[in-house]
C-alpha cells in the first residue's frame, strides 16, 4: 500500500469512527475529513489537481447531460455525486411544503377514519401507506408525522402503539428499496450507474412489492394479540379529530398535492422524457418556492443543509478510496473469495451490505461499495445491474434489522420513547430482524431466479 | 418578594455534594430538586419511574443509538433533554430553588440569578464515605466512586461546552473533606447569602 492509500483509508475509518462516536455533528465529520482528503491524499501525497477536481466534479453541473440525458440514462462521473445533492435538496423543499399544508396528517387522520378506526385494518392500512409514501417520500418524514399521529390515535383509542410504530418503520424501509428515489443508497446506485426509476421499480420494485405482502403477513401474526384492542362505541368514533382540522391552508395544500403528483409522475417517466432527477428535484424545488410565495424564505430554513454537507464530504472521502486504488483492491477480494461465482458474489454483497447496514449508517456504506460493484462488475465480468440490485437490497433492508440501522428507526423509536413508549434494543429487534432476514432472503431467491 | 435564586450543586462521588445541597435548601427554606423529579417525568411520560432511574444522570451508549437531526433514541438523552426541560420550566416559573446535578449549571447559565458550586473531596475521605453509607468493602467502595464519576463526567461533558469541575466555569468550588458536610454547608450558605444581598 502506498501513502496515498493508507491516509485514504485512515481518513475514510475515522470518519465511520467519528460518525459513530456522535461528539461531533456528521456534516463537520464528513466535511472535515472530505477537506483532509483533498488535501492530504490528493495534494500531498498524490499531487493530483486532476483527482481533486474529478473528486469536486463540479464541471458536471454545468454539461447538458447532467439535466437532460435524451435516450440514455443519466451517469455521474467519480466523486461528489451532485445530482443526489441536488435531489436530495429539491425534494427537501418540496416536502417542507407539504409539511406546512398539514397533507401527513390529513392524509393519516383520513385513511383511519376510512377504516372506521379499527385496530386491524389501520394497522394494515398504515404499513401499505407507509410503504407507499416512502417510495416517492423520504423515511424520516414519512415516520415522523406516521409515528405521531399513531401515537395520538393510541391515546385517544387506548391501544399499544408500539406494534404500528414498529410495522409503520420496517415498511417504511421497504418502501424506500423500491425506487429510486425512496432510499439515499439508491438515488446514489441510480445516478451513480445510470439507472431509471423504472429499472428500479421493475427490479428492486418487484422484491419490495412480494416482501410486503409476506411482511404484512408476518407483522399481523407477531403483534395479533396486542391488536385485538377494545370494541370502539359510535362515541369514540365520534370524538376523533376531523381529518379536514389537519389541513391549515386549503389553498397551499390543493397545491401542494399537485406537486407531489407532479414529482411522482415526472420521476415514473425520466426515462422516457430525458429530464434527470437533478432537473426533476430542482424543478419541483423551484414551483414550490415559487407558489408559496412569501413563506418561500421559511421553507428554505427549513431545508436540512446539515445532511446536504454530509452527503458532500461523504463523497469527497470515498473519492479519496475511488481514486487511490483501495476499492479495486476490496473487489479484487470479493471477486478472489467468490471465483467468479455469480450467485456467491450477490450472496456476499447482499449479506454483508445487510448486516453492515444493521449497524452502521447505510450512506456512506452504499457510496463505498458502489465503486467496488463496478470494479467488480468489470474484472469478472458480470452483470453490474445484478450486483446493484442486491447491494440496494441489502443496504436498505438490512439497516432495518436494528434501532440504529436506518434514520427512519431512529426518528420512530425517538418518537415513541418521547411519548412514554420505549422502544429498546430487544422490543426492537425481536419483531424487525426476523422480518429483514425473511427480506433478505427473498431478494436473494429472487435475483438468484431472475439473473443468476 | 424574595429575588428569585437558583444554586446549582454539582458533586463528586462520595463528597457529600447531595446532603449538602439537602440542607442549604432547608436551611434557606428552598425548594429542592434531586433524583426526585423523575417521578414527575415518569407521571408525565406514563412510565415506571424505575424505568427511568437507571438513565438518569447517564451517558448516551454510542454504540446502540443513533441521532438523526434533532431526533435520538438513547433514553438517556431523551430523559436528559426531559429533565432541562423540567429545570428550564422550573426558572421560568420564578422559583427559588436548590438543584443537584443534571447539568443543571449549563443548562441555566443564562440566568443571573444562579449560584453554581461545584462540591468535591479528598479520596480517602470519598472512600470512607461510600463504604460506610452503602456498607461495601474498599473495592467495592472504588468501584463505585470510580464507576459513578465517570458516569456524571461523561453525561454533563456530552450536554456541556465545558469540562465537568473545571473550576473556571462554577462560581465556587470547594473540597468538603476539611471541613467535613455540616461546616461546608455552613460555609456555602454564608456565600450564598452574601450572594443573595448582592442581588437584591
Amino acid at each position: 500500500m502506498n501513502l496515498a492509500q493508507i491516509l485514504a483509508l485512515i481518513l475514510f475509518i475515522a470518519m465511520f469512527v467519528l460518525i459513530v462516536m456522535d461528539k461531533i455533528e456528521r456534516h463537520y465529520v464528513t466535511m472535515a475529513c472530505g477537506v483532509l482528503t483533498l488535501a492530504g491524499v490528493f495534494g500531498l501525497a498524490m499531487r493530483s489537481t486532476d483527482a481533486i477536481m474529478e473528486t469536486l466534479n463540479v464541471k458536471s453541473i454545468f454539461t447538458v447531460g447532467f439535466w437532460y440525458a435524451a435516450g440514455t440514462a443519466e451517469e455521474s462521473t467519480a466523486g461528489i455525486n451532485w445530482a443526489t445533492i441536488i435531489f436530495i435538496a429539491g425534494m427537501m423543499v418540496m416536502v417542507e411544503g407539504m409539511a406546512e399544508s398539514g397533507f401527513f396528517r390529513w392524509l393519516c387522520m383520513k385513511l383511519a377514519k376510512l377504516v372506521h378506526y379499527k385496530p386491524i385494518p389501520l394497522f394494515i392500512t398504515f404499513m401499505l401507506m407507509s410503504a407507499f409514501l416512502a417510495m416517492f417520500i423520504d423515511s424520516i418524514t414519512v415516520i415522523l408525522f406516521l409515528a405521531a399521529v399513531t401515537i395520538e390515535l393510541a391515546k385517544l383509542l387506548k391501544f399499544d402503539p408500539v406494534p404500528m410504530i414498529l410495522s409503520e418503520i420496517f415498511c417504511a424501509n421497504l418502501g424506500g428499496s423500491a425506487t429510486m428515489c425512496g432510499d439515499p443508497p439508491n438515488i446514489i446506485i441510480g445516478t451513480s450507474l445510470g439507472y431509471s426509476f423504472a429499472d428500479f421499480i421493475t427490479n428492486t420494485g418487484a422484491i419490495a412489492a412480494i416482501s410486503l405482502v409476506l411482511v404484512v403477513i408476518y407483522y399481523f401474526f407477531v403483534f395479533r394479540k396486542e391488536l385485538a384492542g377494545e370494541k370502539l362505541s359510535q362515541a369514540d368514533v365520534d370524538a376523533m379529530p376531523d381529518p379536514k382540522e389537519a389541513i391549515t391552508n386549503k389553498t397551499a395544500f390543493a397545491i401542494s398535492c399537485l406537486i407531489f403528483l407532479c414529482a411522482v409522475v415526472l420521476l415514473v417517466t425520466h426515462a422516457q422524457t430525458g429530464l434527470t432527477v437533478a432537473f426533476i428535484g430542482t424543478v419541483i424545488a423551484a414551483i414550490t418556492l415559487l407558489v408559496a410565495g412569501t413563506k418561500a424564505v421559511k421553507l428554505l430554513k427549513k431545508v436540512d443543509y446539515k445532511t446536504l454537507l454530509f452527503f458532500v464530504g461523504l463523497f469527497m472521502v470515498v473519492g479519496g478510496l475511488e481514486q487511490t486504488g483501495i476499492l479495486e483492491i476490496i473487489a479484487g477480494f470479493i471477486g478472489n473469495v467468490s471465483h467468479g461465482n455469480l450467485k456467491l458474489m450477490v450472496a456476499i454483497i447482499l449479506w454483508v451490505s445487510a448486516i453492515a447496514s444493521a449497524f452502521v449508517d447505510n450512506i456512506p456504506f452504499a457510496a463505498t461499495m458502489i465503486p467496488v460493484i463496478k470494479s467488480l462488475a468489470a474484472t469478472q465480468g458480470v452483470d453490474l445491474s445484478t450486483l446493484a440490485w442486491a447491494l440496494s437490497m441489502g443496504t436498505d433492508i438490512g439497516g432495518s434489522a436494528t434501532p440504529i440501522g436506518a434514520s427512519a428507526n431512529v426518528v420512530g423509536t425517538s418518537v415513541a420513547t418521547k411519548n412514554g413508549y420505549i422502544i429498546g434494543w430487544g422490543k426492537y429487534c425481536k419483531s424487525a430482524a426476523p422480518a429483514t432476514v425473511i427480506v433478505i432472503l427473498v431478494s436473494m431467491v429472487f435475483i438468484f431466479i431472475r439473473y443468476c | 418578594m424574595a429575588k428569585q435564586t437558583i444554586i446549582s450543586i454539582s458533586r463528586e462521588f462520595g463528597s457529600g455534594g447531595h446532603e449538602i445541597a439537602e440542607k442549604i435548601a432547608q436551611h434557606l427554606g428552598l425548594k429542592f430538586y434531586d433524583r426526585s423529579m423523575l417521578d414527575e417525568i415518569a407521571n408525565k411520560l406514563n412510565v415506571k419511574v424505575e424505568v427511568l432511574e437507571k438513565y438518569d444522570e447517564a451517558p448516551r451508549n454510542f454504540l446502540m443509538t443513533r441521532r438523526v437531526g434533532n431526533h435520538t433514541n438513547s433514553m438517556a438523552e431523551i430523559l436528559a433533554e426531559y429533565q432541562f426541560d423540567f429545570i428550564r420550566d422550573k426558572a421560568a416559573s420564578g422559583e427559588s430553588f436548590v438543584i443537584v446535578g443534571r447539568c443543571s449549571e449549563t443548562v441555566l447559565k443564562n440566568h443571573d440569578c444562579l449560584i453554581s458550586i461545584f462540591v468535591n473531596g479528598d479520596r480517602e475521605h470519598k472512600l470512607a464515605r461510600v463504604k460506610e453509607k452503602y456498607q461495601l468493602s474498599e473495592s467495592e467502595a472504588v468501584a463505585k466512586m470510580l464507576r459513578h464519576d465517570k458516569k456524571r463526567k461523561l453525561y454533563h461533558n456530552r450536554h456541556s461546552d465545558y469540562k465537568w469541575g473545571d473550576s473556571r466555569y462554577y462560581d465556587l468550588c470547594i473540597n468538603s473533606s476539611p471541613l467535613g458536610v455540616d461546616k461546608t454547608a455552613h460555609v456555602l450558605e454564608c456565600y450564598i447569602q452574601d450572594r443573595m444581598a448582592a442581588m437584591k
